[in-house]
């Protein structure tokens, strides 16, 4: 590690990273794989995937019913081939992770247990209680132990890629222990850095989803895909945005207005039955689910609370026997941050934002256009997600392109000759940029939490569940105005040892982009198309744009749009159908 | 509420660490303990001074970065918690509060309340995964696990590797997260295969990062934010002594000499 080069980076160290690294370990021994990233491998929010992981294991199941849910749900936004390539691969990789130890939760008989999940015709979510992701994560890091070739850098900052005679050569990272910049080279590079829940203000993602790898991409010139399409989970706990999982709709829990009323039967939802009905009612899609709570809430009919509306998530009925074995993380979770017990309580709820459909743009292998840097993860898009994901697609989505990505990468760095940059040059370049940036004296000094805030006050106003181009346009607005006021940021904290202070700027710097580019990707959609509602472009629109979106960074470091058509295989165009 | 923090401040891995006093006003008993840790904070950044620093991330009680000595309790008072678990409804105005890192060798301290927890890892590396070839990939329905049986696995593996356990001990043993990373292969039939070797050279390695002895007296789990069982420090021993007992207990690594 001393030379700082490497036959492979990863920079992330979740779910995807993880996979990628064991992939390229076992594909080739002998390459050195690193894999860099801004905190310890399991404190990656993969940990906090609560529902499960799907793949087709029922015998009554087929591939092409998991791809028509996952493409259906999509809004036909999906690539069809990645889709079949992803729901074939499903099933393997959760084998490999089951023979790695992974802790599955089976049924009486011995059997893999799965559940029910929104937008699933068929039970096939495979779960380790509800702490899939858990338990995932440590699998994969465990077993990513095994490894010599495996390195570590962990809590190390990436800023920048280095791109030199037309490939991605590596990055350059500040170890945060001791706040030196370094240049680390790479014959590939892969970002598996996770989604920027981060540009909202009420989201289910940890703080550090701060979509560090997609603005290093975005700036390296690599186009980002489908940023308009954002997934709202309905069911988040009003302030802390902690996610209530899927899973407790599954198990049979209620959406009820004030009224108690189960609201989304007057949403194209289906009639409400007591058991749950897959694909109805509360097993709908979360696009469509956090849009019926919009339209109840302007008709007045949800709970005005400390933190904002709320509707209610009753799961009383299920009893404490089953709540305690199949939700016992959600009890918990109600039980220590809101003071509340589903057995006997309602759970408060709101819509937060939960996951990027959108991303770094990909080929089905997790290859972007520039050589040399690859993606995998909610950091990319394929696209399966299309225009919605559907609830325990993506959990295997970083099993299955994670393995993809790793293998290819590997494969590029075998036929790559060694680095051409100068080490000890962009090292000490990037770290005069960054002095330069933030540790000079300015005028007007700005202070990063308040631009913070008004990103996170314009993202939510202007480009929330529903927009129009009167909102987006004033969002659009205002980010130009915050990003000239960030040029005045200044840091305070001047320490080399764990600076949080540099690191919320640099974060900060990350997710602005973002937003600029999630902004003009909605303007652009001139439709509504699953998570993408224009209530001044009401309908779905194939004939322009059953396309996803590329936002390029223009060199005044503004977006710009262009279209790529959807990839379709055996599934045309239809009807969203959930209930009927 | 008012509250007066007394909180270990420690440059760096080699200074002399110290107590500091600290003033917060006004907390809402509803704000967690992190929360009010980051209010602190602030105060001390708008005053120039240095912020403490500690470990957190996911804030919701799965990752295991946050690890506080709280009141002489590692995680705070409550029991079955982390401490981003923890809220201020649980402490009274007018209260002290004494903050510390986890207290043991192994874990040195790297700035004020963190701690390098990078021994567990080597642990771990020590056998704390399946390695075998598994060939291809059956049907996982083909060996059915009893769901008992399962559910004792998972059990262990809810281990979120946070270091309570150490922290709790008085001879800052790290029988109960070493019990809970064997205990959950040793209880898979795709650990078996290494379930020996695993025993043996994870608690080789728990001794060569200089953990101390077990001696049940049980704090480790009543501390554990996951309530791990002692249980499977009883099952560490028993595969430990079939593994020693063994017939197949023949030297490992560079000790073996080929005929």
């Amino acid at each position: 590690m001393d030379n700082f080069s490497h036959d492979v980076l990863i920079i992330g160290g979740g779910g995807a990273g993880l996979r990628a690294a064991i992939a390229v370990a076992e594909i080739n021994p002998k390459l050195n794989v690193a894999v860099i990233s801004k905190v310890y491998p399991m404190r990656s929010h993969t940990v906090s995937a609560e529902g499960g992981a799907a793949a087709v294991i029922k015998p009554d199941d087929s591939l092409d019913h998991h791809a028509y849910d996952t493409i259906s749900g999509g809004d036909w936004l999906c690539d069809q081939d990645a889709v079949e390539a992803f729901v074939n691969e499903a099933p393997k990789e959760m084998l490999q992770l089951e023979h790695w130890g992974c802790p599955w939760s089976r049924q009486d008989d011995g059997t893999i247990a799965v559940r029910p999940f929104g937008g699933m015709k068929i039970e096939r979510t495979w779960f380790a209680s509800d702490k899939t992701g858990f338990h995932m994560l440590h699998t994969l890091y465990q077993t990513s132990l095994k490894y010599d070739p495996i390195q570590r850098y962990d809590e190390w900052f990436v800023t920048k890629l280095i791109v030199d005679d037309g490939r991605c050569q590596g990055a350059v990272a500040i170890e945060l222990a001791t706040g030196q910049v370094q240049a680390i080279a790479a014959k590939s590079v892969v970002i598996c850095t996770g989604g920027c829940g981060k540009v909202f203000p009420f989201t289910t993602n940890a703080n550090i989803k701060t979509g560090d790898g997609m603005a290093l991409a975005y700036r390296a010139g690599v186009p980002l895909k489908d940023m308009e399409f954002i997934q709202y989970h309905p069911t988040g706990l009003p302030f802390t945005g902690i996610l209530i999982t899927e899973a407790t709709r599954a198990e049979g829990g209620y959406m009820l207005n004030k009224d108690g009323y189960r609201y989304l039967q007057d949403y194209d939802l289906g009639t409400p039955q007591t058991e749950p009905v897959l694909r109805s009612m509360e097993l709908g899609p979360r696009d469509r689910l956090s849009q019926a709570f919009v339209k109840e809430m302007e008709k007045g009919n949800t709970l005005e609370g400390l933190y904002g509306q709320f509707v209610h998530l009753d799961i009383r009925h299920l009893g404490e026997k089953k709540i305690n074995a199949k939700l016992p993380f959600v009890r918990e979770l109600c039980l220590k941050y809101e003071n509340i017990d589903p057995v006997n309580e309602m759970i408060p709820v709101r819509p937060v934002v939960h996951y990027m459909m959108g991303g770094i743009h990909t080929d089905i292998n997790g290859a972007t256009p520039l050589p040399g840097l690859y993606a995998a993860g909610e950091t990319a898009c394929v696209s399966i997600n299309g225009a919605n994901r559907l609830g325990s697609n993506s959990l295997t989505e970083l099993l299955v392109f994670g393995a993809r990505v790793g293998s290819v990468a590997a494969e590029f760095a075998s036929n790559q000759s060694d680095y051409t940059f100068d080490m000890a040059y962009e090292s000490i370049t990037e770290e005069n940029h960054i002095k330069n940036q933030f540790f000079k004296e300015k005028k007007n000094q700005e202070r990063i939490a308040d631009i913070r805030k008004e990103m996170h006050k314009t993202m939510e106003e202007g480009c929330g569940i529903y927009r129009t181009e009167n909102s987006l346009l004033a969002s659009q607005n205002i980010l130009t105005d915050l990003k000239e006021r960030f040029s005045h940021v200044a840091i305070d904290d001047h320490s080399r040892t764990f600076n949080t202070e540099l690191v919320a700027a640099l974060e900060l710097s990350n997710l602005l982009d973002l937003a600029e580019s999630i902004v003009q990707s909605a303007l652009s959609r001139k439709e509504s198309r699953g998570s993408h509602q224009r209530t001044d472009y009401e309908k779905r629109d194939d004939e322009n744009y059953l396309a996803h979106s590329l936002a390029y960074q223009e060199k005044d470091n503004k977006p710009r749009i262009e279209y790529l058509p959807v990839t379709i295989t055996k599934w045309p165009p239809g009807e969203r159908v959930y209930g009927r | 509420m008012d509250l007066t923090l007394k909180i270990w401040r420690q440059p760096n891995a080699n200074s002399k660490g110290e107590f500091k006093s600290y003033q917060v006003k006004e907390i809402s008993p509803d704000t967690s303990f992190l929360e009010m840790l980051d209010i602190l904070n602030e105060d001390l950044l708008h005053n120039g001074e240095d912020p403490v620093h500690f470990d957190h991330d996911c804030r919701e009680g799965i990752c295991g970065t946050c690890s506080m000595f709280i009141n002489g309790r590692p995680h705070g008072p409550q029991r079955g918690i982390t401490t981003c678990q923890l809220h201020m409804r649980s402490f009274k105005d007018g209260d002290n509060i004494t903050i510390e890192p986890w207290r043991a060798k192994p874990f040195p301290v790297i700035k004020d309340l963190v701690v390098d927890r990078s021994s567990f890892e080597r642990i771990i590396q020590a056998g704390g995964y399946i390695s075998i070839g598994t060939g291809g990939v059956p049907d996982a329905n083909e060996i059915p696990i009893p769901r008992r049986i399962a559910n004792e696995a998972m059990d262990a593996a809810a281990c979120i590797g946070c270091g309570a356990c150490v922290a709790a001990c008085k001879n800052a043993s790290a029988m109960l997260f070493v019990s809970a990373k064997v205990s959950h292969l040793a209880l898979l039939p795709q650990g078996q295969a290494e379930s020996k070797e695993r025993v043996e050279n994870m608690v080789a390695q728990m001794d060569k990062e200089g953990f101390g002895s077990c001696t049940n007296t049980g704090a480790c789990s009543a501390e554990c934010p996951k309530e791990i069982s002692l249980e499977h420090i009883a099952r560490l021993n028993r595969e430990y002594f079939f593994a020693k007992q063994s017939s197949e207990n023949v030297p490992v690594g560079d000790q073996v000499h080929e005929g």
